[in-house]
């Protein structure tokens, strides 16, 4: 008997089990195969746009998918950095030999897991409650929680060309059976598509007709427990071109996604190549990256040609692209199409509002993205957790999470497309910084257990050097002779009397680097050692302004967010509100008003007619 | 009890003219607010509960009109807040006035329903009340945007979605920007951005100052009064007016050139339409040219067709149905007017009238109240104008925030927090929450996914 059963030991179920077992719960973490724990099933890249943001606030709750990433990493880079500090976005590019090998090292020295190889064709329940799982060898495994992290797997069908194959994963088997379980249960199912583009030989690349993309000068880990890492390799971009159009288009009526073969829907900001083609037709050229895959392999990843083309189509468009006119393909490009369930049927924890104690997370839950799996398998795991130990639940807010944002997103709105999280989803963006993530996120992490001492004190010692100097340079002033020779070179008014550092900092072209060097020597050391709390502090000076508005909508909408629905509260009684709202609200059962405003239908006069319902 | 600060105001009697009316202030700040624009024997934060006071409404120191000022403290008051009630003469001017400047001061537009709700959060109101309370929610909200929609007709509606096209336009630049740097678009710099907007704004400000111009000529109710030539139109409208007394508020068509009036029968106003004649129903097929009658009969609730029975009762029917045809939106009544002139034995089905003799003018009139109570109009109407007024210009406000970032080279996630502050008051105007896929108009446009 295991408290807590994890299915899956992708992004999400590594998370899972890891918060779990660090909560002190007995977790069983069954996979088909244990090598492939922690695969990169696509590209071998971790962060990104809003993604960075993810990773950073896992590791913020204390996740372990920023260390796994930092041990792996190859090439680091700062996404957006002339866009403004809120979309600022760590990215790494990741040995993929190496990133699973991590983290089995991190399940495998972890106490309280168990590593099951077996596969799950079932879930057993019981009075509306989880009791375990069934697997193909006809054996069970009883667990108090179980948190399905099935990934592609479920019923997943690869395809290349006219040719589909049964799979989660090249070479792996899907999981058939636990779908029709569920189903059976009342749980709806919709059918998912995602594609992955060829994996080609390093050395049958001419580099010299590509341009090489090199990481930043100073690469930054993602973990605040990485003292320091190097980029190692560079990825080289090249590009399609017309006559790599003409062949692909060739190839169109052999593909599964125009003969109408794959039903389910793909991402639209990730498209395929031959997507790309046929919808944006007046390009006649398209980036292609070539990233590496690892330091020991030969595999490189084709980034910007995702394709479920033949294969006789996906050499003959690579060999037409320059830099690859010998390319080598080790593994051509396939889509795969899989089972999820729509998240609407999920409460904010991640656990099924049907069935107690089951929790979903990952890609089941209709999202993409190995940022996005393992953030809900972190929250996915402390809930299990939590109710393992009757204690309670654990979920965020809009606005101090983008892992809130993304699961606000998922119970709410009806995806009909794999999720992606992105910066413009938030509407608190600008408070939801990375340098912003261990003030908003640790406190949670460190109650729940999942933050070690050592890793405590460090961002203890942070946050406490950010207050000094936060309330240091609020009295420190300056002298017009001390920095007067610094604004002139940045083209700022020179001062005609003293004033504090705060006060200068907020002038747009100033930083607070530049005056803590010119004013003193004794912030030199802090300078170097916290470049990025003294950035932090800067950004908060710069848009003290926004910042106070986007509070003060917050406390606008606070007691709307507070204010919560009773379970199963007939809203048909309600005779008030719009057809439509009472529609959705019947079939989502939002927890509060808050998330009521939020549901697509749902209008603000319904909510007004809601609240007085709520007293 | 709770005393939200935010303080709120409306007017409480019914919009139109009448020789009194009531604003109504609630909130934390309505006596503050009031002291502000109120000169009286006594500081209205001073006084104490269930007094009146005597003074003057001033604005920016003109004096706008010798008010009364009734105080009630919390918690005895209609809303269970400080509530301060400004009897001030009736009248759309005088009263448009002096909410404008309880805005100016703080105050905020009563949203539908919004005292009774604050009466209900602070156990004013039983329980059993409730149901009637999300009823006039649901009710008021329905009559707003109906009249949001009547107002939105005549090229407003155009108008507006062309406001919200630029500005998703906008908007999905900069999230492209944004969210999408990595790739292989094209983004557009600075000086593009910045004249789109500029050119939003304006646009914006062109179209507030409209609303406020028009905003008298269309609220309440309206009734178009279309028919042929000599079919007796003006004389009806000039029977229906002298029979009312009340003729108020007569607003010159100096700029349109047809006679509007505002009547009041049995405390609704309802407002006239005297529209040029039509030839013959052919014109109706040229109606597209015709734009202004067109545009009359486009904004009326109500189309009252005139019938000159002396030519017969079915004179104009072919015209009555046609214009059934073309705004199946309003309703029609139809009037056989000169009915003086007519000897016919059997009496038809339809309304009957003479203006001249004023024999039947009382069923017309009954008629039409009978249609406005049907609609629905409630006190509000004139205010949710002037609220759309002052959410135009907040929006614009918000675009020359975001114009004045770009000038001092704000980055682009401070410049977006403006715009999305127009994504939510643009929805505030049509009266529902507007959630525009802004990922949409990126996917739809850019070729993302390098």
């Amino acid at each position: 008997m295991y408290d807590v059963l994890v299915i899956g030991g992708g992004h999400a179920g590594i998370e899972a089990s890891m918060a779990s077992a660090r909560m002190g719960m007995r977790v069983g973490l069954l996979t088909m195969d244990p090598s492939t724990i922690g695969r990169l099933s696509c590209n071998p890249s971790i962060g990104g746009s809003a993604k960075g943001h993810l990773a950073k606030e896992i590791d913020a709750l204390g996740g372990v998918m920023g260390r796994i990433a930092d041990a792996s990493g190859i090439q680091y880079k700062m996404l957006n950095t002339s866009k403004g500090p809120a979309v600022w976005s760590p990215r790494s590019q990741n040995d993929k030999d190496l990133y699973p090998l991590f983290a089995q090292h991190f399940i495998t020295t972890q106490p309280n897991i168990t590593v099951i190889r077996e596969q799950a064709t079932g879930v057993i329940i019981s009075h509306d409650c989880v009791k375990g799982i069934q697997t193909s060898s006809n054996t069970e495994i009883l667990a108090r929680a179980v948190v399905l992290c099935g990934g592609t797997f479920l019923n997943g069908v690869m395809w290349t060309g006219e040719t589909a194959t049964r799979g989660g994963r090249v070479g792996e088997a899907a999981a058939n059976g636990i779908s029709d379980v569920l189903r059976s249960y009342g749980l709806e199912t919709g059918r998912l598509k995602t594609g992955t583009p060829p994996r080609i030989h390093r050395a049958s690349v001419d580099y010299t007709k590509t341009q090489p993309h090199n990481g930043d000068e100073r690469p930054v880990p993602f973990s605040i427990t990485t003292p320091y890492v190097r980029n190692q390799l560079a990825c080289f971009a090249t590009s399609t071109s017309a006559e790599t159009h003409d062949i692909l288009r060739d190839g169109f009526s052999r593909s599964p996604m125009f003969t109408g073969r794959i039903q389910g829907a793909g991402p639209r900001y990730c498209p395929s190549i031959e997507d790309k083609i046929d919808r944006f037709a007046e390009r006649d050229s398209h980036v292609v990256v070539l990233e590496p895959e690892g330091l020991s392999t030969d595999t490189v990843y084709v980034n910007g040609f995702s394709t479920s083309l033949p294969f006789d189509i996906q050499d003959a468009g690579l060999r037409s692209i320059p830099g690859l006119s010998k390319a080598e393909v080790l593994r051509y490009g396939y889509a795969v199409e899989y089972d999820f369930f729509y998240p609407y049927q999920l409460k904010h924890t991640l656990e099924t509002k049907a069935v107690k104690n089951l929790f979903f997370a990952g890609q089941i839950n209709g999202t993409s993205g190995y940022e996005e799996a393992a953030s809900q398998g972190l929250v996915a795991g402390i809930n299990a957790s939590l109710a393992v130990r009757e204690e309670g639940t654990f979920t965020l807010q809009r606005s101090e999470s983008y892992i809130g944002v993304m699961i606000d997103d998922l119970v709410n709105k009806n995806t009909d497309e794999p999720y992606r999280i992105f910066t413009s989803l938030a509407e608190y963006r600008l408070l939801l910084r990375i340098d912003t993530v261990y003030t908003r996120l640790s406190g949670y992490g460190r109650a729940f257990g999942l933050i070690d001492n050592e890793t405590w004190r460090v961002i203890e010692r942070k946050e406490n050097v950010k207050r000094t100097l936060s309330s240091d340079i609020t009295s420190l002033k300056i002298t017009p002779q001390a920095i007067n020779e610094y604004l002139v070179s940045l083209g700022e008014e020179p001062l005609t009397e003293s004033t504090t550092v705060t006060n200068l900092t907020r002038r747009p072209k100033v930083k607070l680097e530049g005056v803590l060097r010119y004013a003193t020597e004794i912030f030199t050391t802090v300078c170097e050692e916290h470049e990025d709390v003294v950035h932090a502090i800067e950004t908060e000076l710069k848009y003290e302004g926004y910042i106070t508005k986007l509070h003060r909508d917050i406390e606008r909408f606070k007691d709307q967010e507070q204010m919560s629905i009773p379970v199963g509260f007939e809203y048909n009684r309600v005779k008030s509100l719009s057809t439509e709202g009472r529609q959705k609200l019947q079939k989502i059962q939002p927890a509060s008003l808050g998330q009521a405003s939020r549901i697509p239908g749902v209008s603000a006069s319904d909510v007004s007619i809601l609240a007085l319902y709520m007293r | 009890m709770s005393t939200s600060a935010d303080t709120i105001c409306a007017l409480a009697t019914p919009p139109g003219v009448a020789g009194l009316a009531v604003i109504r202030l609630s909130g934390g700040r309505a006596f503050e607010i009031c002291d502000h624009v109120f000169e009286g024997s006594q500081k209205v934060c001073a006084a104490h509960s269930h007094k009146i006071l005597y003074g003057w409404f001033t604005c920016r120191g003109v004096r706008i009109d010798s008010v009364t000022v009734s105080v009630y403290r919390a918690p005895s008051s209609y809303t269970g807040e400080d509530v301060a009630e400004i009897g001030c003469h009736g009248g759309v001017f005088v009263t448009e006035q002096i909410i404008d400047a309880l805005v100016e001061q703080g105050a905020r537009y009563a949203t539908p329903g919004e005292f009774t709700k604050r009466a209900f959060l602070n156990h004013k109101l039983d329980l059993t009340q409730v149901e009637a309370v999300a009823d006039i929610i649901h009710a008021e909200t329905r009559v707003g945007a109906q009249t949001a929609a009547r107002q939105l007709s005549g090229g407003f509606t155009t108008k507006m979605s062309a406001v919200r096209e630029q500005l998703l336009q906008i908007i999905g630049l900069l999230e492209l920007e944004l969210d999408f740097s990595e790739e292989d678009v094209e983004f557009v710099d600075r000086t593009g951005l910045r004249s789109l907007v500029q050119s939003l704004c304006d646009d914006v400000d062109r179209l507030a100052a409209h609303v406020k111009q028009d905003q008298v000529l269309r609220s309440g109710y309206h009734v178009a009064v279309v028919g042929f030539p000599n079919a007796g139109k003006s004389s009806l409208f000039n029977a229906l007016l002298d029979r009312s007394r009340a003729i108020v508020s007569a607003v010159a068509g100096t700029t349109r050139d047809y006679l509007h009036e505002t009547i009041i029968i049995d405390g609704y106003s309802i407002h006239l339409v005297d529209t040029a004649g039509l030839r013959d129903s052919n014109d109706l097929i040229e109606l597209e040219g015709i734009s202004l009658t067109a545009s009359v009969m486009q904004e009326s609730n109500l189309i009252l067709v005139v019938n000159d029975a002396s030519l017969g009762r079915d004179h104009s029917k072919s015209l009555f149905n046609q214009l059934l045809a073309v705004y199946p939106e309003s309703k029609h009544i139809y009037v056989d007017n000169k009915i003086d002139l007519v000897h016919d034995v059997e009496p038809g089905d339809s309304l009957e009238c003479s203006a001249n003799t004023g024999a039947g003018i009382d069923d017309v009139k009954r008629a039409l109240v009978d249609l406005v109570r049907e609609h629905g109009v409630a006190p509000g109407d004139v205010l949710l104008n002037a609220r759309q007024a002052m959410l135009l210009q907040n929006i614009a406000n918000s675009l020359r925030s975001c114009l004045a970032g770009m000038d001092s080279q704000l980055s682009s996630d401070l410049l977006a927090v403006d715009l999305r502050t127009c994504i939510r008051l643009l929805g505030e105007i049509s009266g529902e929450t507007w959630n525009p896929d802004v990922l949409e108009t990126v996917f739809s446009r850019f070729c993302i996914g390098k």
